[in-house]
């Protein structure tokens, strides 16, 4: 799936050899001559032979990692369980304690506490504003030693990073398919997921055990709604510091406007055009990484698709990092998720230059842990808006369809088919923008290699003929059109072939004609009338 | 006591509360009641409720047809679908047939701004040009400014791109060569000019089917325009189909457009109904005139802004919001009077490009101008009208926070008040339309943000909510 971590020689390798040039080798005069064909045949042979020995291998890794995967995750699950139970133990001593004081105070009726106890850990934990718990004590543990004194230390002790405040539903049932899940996709009701990696307490580890395997034909285990829901209660533990920490209240809101404002500044102006902009970001987050304003410190592994090893002359291999740079490149992530809906929905060649914007941020080594970059983090959220991007179906006539497509609720109601449209184009034409970048003249690694492109793009051609979804027709389509060129560099005839795919057979095999299955149409016409492109 | 009241309401608003990760507990158990649990999961699925979709069809944009049913060429179809057009709005579903009858029949058609009106007589104009006399002008389009009849020019061509021989010129200065004369079937201008061209005989009128008036309160009201806009006519066959579209009739244009454009058929609004729903409309409580320029500058980071539109009164002051705004990191286009013909050109394609991301301008550009990336427009200065400015101009403070909100997308509009008399200025406006304005202030920047956001967030769900374009015709 998408997720292996970013290898640094993979773009090279999976780029044809003629980089360059191959649209105009397609339009050559001789294109049709015998030698030519034998040569080209030659070529293919080679390259297949050459794609299928590189493909053997990476299914080897692959399965290989999966399975680390699946061990790592199982881990992550029992030590959350112990974790969880440890918390359950401290909360009960400490409700026993409550108790007893109570009955000392003259008219305390003894049966309204008595049945609470298993429901009422997991919500002293959230922020319900008042009634019992001080508000501090979801952060108490992940305190860095020398700044505890900023954030006030009520809190009881308790052994547990603030990711454990959302797990919250411990009483449900174990979901039969950790995919099952899928439908929170919009983002609205992302609780059921929670469930997967949690286990519940009371029920034996055994069945956590049962559902830990997931089948073998889905995505592993949804890692980035995971990484999505830690970057809710992320800020909501930001909201909490700032009650507390006025140097970081006052810093706090500036930065995030100050990042906000300049994703919304940057322009197709031209090279360099972008510079302050670029700038003024890379130095906030520089500035949330030296921790003058005495944040908490987290665990970076919870905002990565895969746990990390230090890594040799890495500029950051500690466990714990600033909430408040995890809190910035969550910022920026959002904002560039929202500029792609506002304005790449509305025009799609703006979503370049933040794509240019996001290889920069995130190929930057200074913002790097244990050798490799947050970009998880935007794909998270990615995974969130578009789901389909990411190989998710489902029906638009139907609610949990719906959901499963990314469609967006507003106040408990689906938002207009124009403005889901709207969304779905500016967000395929964003990840194109960030998923085709050419690092070939940069010292740098690229943090989201091209083959995530064409992971995506095959995940929807190869949707099955009944389900294909107009959702799915949009973001195709967005993906494609203004970065033909691109994909043509990076996969020479590879990419003419998956375009013939997208914008030939897969509309053809479209159960409706609808005008978003015609508009993929179109872009094989306009292909052809604008630059003599004859895909089929 | 405001905690208490959220936390009333929060399961209501749960399901659609996407950063309320961690709400209360008794939300969470609605969600699992309410939904069919995991465990059967994917058997069955719920269709959309009935009243998503009745939302749907109060909206302006909605309609139950589609391009092709409305009759229109394959060339005309995948011209639309290439610009990403995939359903006639209301006004296109309800104006398109009474426009494409026969024998042609004269229509006034009024709908609110970004709704698609430009798009309505383009694909008339398409319809009823015969292709195969490409040179013979046969529709002519009427507009108020030169920018504007580019882009309907544009419009034209990108509509057209897949009509062969479709020959679209724009009638305005310094564009119409000399020596040849009008060469095309479809001419877009602003009346002058083409007043102009045909008194020189360099525009053959006789052959013309369509005469299309866009912006027509503007363009039939204004002394100058109004007058220009008869004597056009007046030279023009009789039997000529006239169009008539605006997003505002006052009372009075309307009875002048009715002799205009006899025995129209007719698409109105009330006056109520004038306002997009989807646009967010805030005021910006000031403490003074000199803090306007700080205040705008922190306005940018509230929210993600695509494109914006900063409408000044005097072009000085237009000239030091630049200045400010670039020192702060934005590509500035300012557009004024003080500019002429070409660079104007190019200053307007530099923004509509994306070039450049603030539009500096005073009300040259309030009317039809549209850059489907705008997301925030300004009213620096309240629109007035009237000997000494004294009067509120509603009709252009309409038509300038219309350039946001197109086609549907989300908008903002801040207006900035400072004294007395703008914000009387700008109660008055509200009230003529029946806005509900939001007061922003500028003392905690954290608190604002906060309250721009909920703004959105709520527009973004009455865009469903918006009113019905066409309420009678005939």
């Amino acid at each position: 799936m998408t997720g292996s971590s970013p290898a640094p020689r993979r773009s090279h390798q999976w780029s044809s050899p003629q980089r360059t040039q191959v649209l105009a080798d397609l339009l050559n005069d001789d294109r049709n001559s015998e030698t030519r064909h034998r040569h080209l045949l030659e070529t293919a042979k080679k390259e297949h032979d050459r794609v299928r020995e590189e493909a053997e291998r990476v299914i080897i890794q692959h399965q290989k990692k999966e399975e680390r995967q699946r061990l790592l995750e199982e881990k992550r699950k029992e030590e959350n369980r112990i974790q969880l139970e440890e918390q359950i133990a401290a909360e009960r001593l400490k409700l026993l304690a409550l108790k007893e004081k109570k009955v000392e105070i003259p008219p305390a009726p003894p049966a309204q506490p008595q049945p609470e106890p298993a429901k009422q850990q997991p919500p002293a934990n959230l922020a319900l504003g008042g009634p019992t718990p001080p508000p501090a004590q979801q952060l108490s543990t992940t305190q860095p030693n020398g700044q505890a004194a900023q954030t006030p230390a009520s809190a009881p002790p308790k052994p547990n990073p603030f990711v454990q405040v959302q797990p919250q539903p411990p009483l449900k049932p174990a979901v039969a398919s950790p995919f099952a899940g899928a439908n929170p996709a919009n983002g609205t009701t992302p609780v059921q997921l929670t469930t997967t990696p949690t286990a519940t307490p009371a029920a034996a580890p055994s069945a956590a055990t049962v559902q830990a395997p997931p089948p073998s034909a889905q995505p592993t285990v949804d890692r980035y709604t995971v990484i999505h829901r830690n970057l809710k209660a992320l800020r909501q533990s930001m909201k909490e510091q700032i009650k507390h920490n006025q140097a970081l209240k006052a810093r706090m809101g500036d930065m995030r406007r100050e990042i906000v404002k300049s994703i919304g500044q940057l322009t197709n102006a031209g090279a360099g055009a972008n510079q302050q902009q670029q700038e003024r970001i890379r130095a906030n987050m520089q500035e949330a990484l030296e921790n003058r304003m005495g944040c908490v410190l987290v665990d970076p592994g919870m905002f990565t698709f895969e746990p990390r090893e230090p890594v040799q002359g890495a500029a950051h291999n500690e466990p714990q990092l600033p909430s408040l740079f995890f809190y910035l490149i969550n910022i920026f992530a959002k904002g560039v998720i929202q500029q792609f809906i506002v304005e790449a929905g509305a025009n799609p060649e703006t979503a370049d230059p933040i794509g240019v914007v996001v290889a920069i941020v995130f190929s930057d080594a200074n913002l790097h842990w244990r050798g490799a970059s947050f970009i998880d983090i935007l794909m998270a959220k990615f995974r969130i808006v578009c789901p389909v991007l990411f190989g998710y179906r489902g029906n638009e006539k139907t609610e949990q369809g719906r959901a499963k497509l990314g469609w967006w609720k507003d106040n408990g109601h689906w938002i207009g088919e124009q403005a889901h449209m709207t969304r779905m184009m500016g967000l395929g034409s964003g990840f194109a923008a960030v998923a085709l970048r050419n690092f070939g003249k940069s010292a740098r690694v690229n943090p989201y290699p091209p083959r995530h492109y064409w992971v995506a793009m095959a995940k929807i051609v190869n949707t099955p003929s009944a389900e294909i979804s107009n959702t799915q027709c949009l973001v195709l389509k967005a993906m494609i059109v203004n970065y033909e060129q691109k994909f043509i560099e990076f996969y020479g005839t590879a990419a003419l072939a998956a375009m013939r795919t997208a914008l030939i057979e897969f509309p053809a095999r479209a159960p409706e004609k609808s005008a978003a299955v015609n508009s993929l149409e179109v872009v094989a016409t306009l292909l052809r009338k604008d630059t003599g492109l004859v895909l089929g | 006591m405001a905690d208490l009241a959220s936390r009333i309401s929060k399961p209501e608003d749960a399901p659609a509360a996407a950063d309320a990760g961690a709400s209360t507990s008794a939300a969470e158990t609605k969600i699992e009641t309410a939904e069919p649990s995991n465990l059967v999961d994917n058997e069955y699925e719920v269709e959309i409720k009935l009243s998503d979709l009745q939302n749907d069809k109060e909206n302006p944009l909605f309609s139950v047809s589609s391009f092709e049913e409305l009759g229109l060429s394959k060339a005309i179809n995948d011209g639309l679908l290439a610009m990403n057009f995939k359903k006639p709005s209301k006004i296109q579903e309800r104006a398109l047939p009474l426009m494409l009858s026969d024998p042609p029949r004269n229509m006034i058609a009024q709908s609110q701004s970004g709704t698609g009106k430009t798009a309505a007589f383009v694909l008339t104009v398409l319809s009823r040009v015969d292709l195969t006399k490409p040179t013979q002008p046969q529709a002519l389009i009427l507009a108020p400014s030169r920018e504007l009849a580019r882009q309907i020019q544009m419009v034209v061509q990108t509509v057209g791109q897949f009509c062969e021989n479709l020959i679209v010129e724009a009638a305005i200065p310094g564009s119409i060569s000399r020596e040849t004369g009008v060469k095309s079937s479809v001419v877009v201008g602003t009346p002058g000019t083409v007043m102009d061209l045909v008194r020189r005989r360099q525009f053959d009128v006789s052959h013309l089917k369509v005469l299309v008036i866009d912006e027509a309160d503007n363009m039939l009201d204004q002394q100058g325009m109004g007058e220009q806009c008869v004597r056009v006519k007046n030279m023009l066959p009789k039997t000529i189909q006239i169009l008539l579209f605006s997003a505002t009739f006052p009372d009075k244009v309307l009875q002048y457009a009715e002799k205009y454009a006899p025995n129209a058929n007719q698409m109105k609004l009330k006056q109520q109904e004038l306002t997009v729903k989807g646009i967010s409309q805030m005021y910006m409580d000031c403490p003074a005139e000199k803090d306007k320029y700080d205040i705008l500058c922190k306005l940018y980071g509230l929210m993600t802004i695509g494109s914006s539109v900063i409408f000044v009164r005097t072009r000085d002051s237009a000239t030091e919001i630049q200045r400010r705004m670039e020192a702060d990191g934005h590509k500035v286009s300012a557009l004024h009077g003080a500019y002429e013909g070409a660079s104007r050109d190019a200053l307007l394609d530099d923004f509509r490009s994306g070039r450049s991301k603030v539009l500096i301008t005073t009300n040259v550009l309030a009317r039809g101008i549209d850059v489907s990336t705008v997301s925030m427009v300004i009213n620096y200065d309240i629109p007035m009208k009237g000997p000494g400015d004294r009067e509120p101009d509603a009709e252009t403070y309409l038509h300038r926070i219309g350039r946001t909100g197109r086609f549907g997308r989300v908008g903002v509009s801040i207006s900035f008040v400072y004294d007395r008399k703008s914000f009387d200025a700008l109660s008055h406006i509200a009230e003529f339309y029946g806005i509900d304005l939001i007061q922003l202030s500028p003392d905690d920047w954290d608190f604002t943000e906060q309250k721009v956001q909920e703004v959105i967030k709520s527009s973004r769900a009455k865009a469903d909510y918006a009113p019905n374009a066409t309420s009678g015709s005939g």
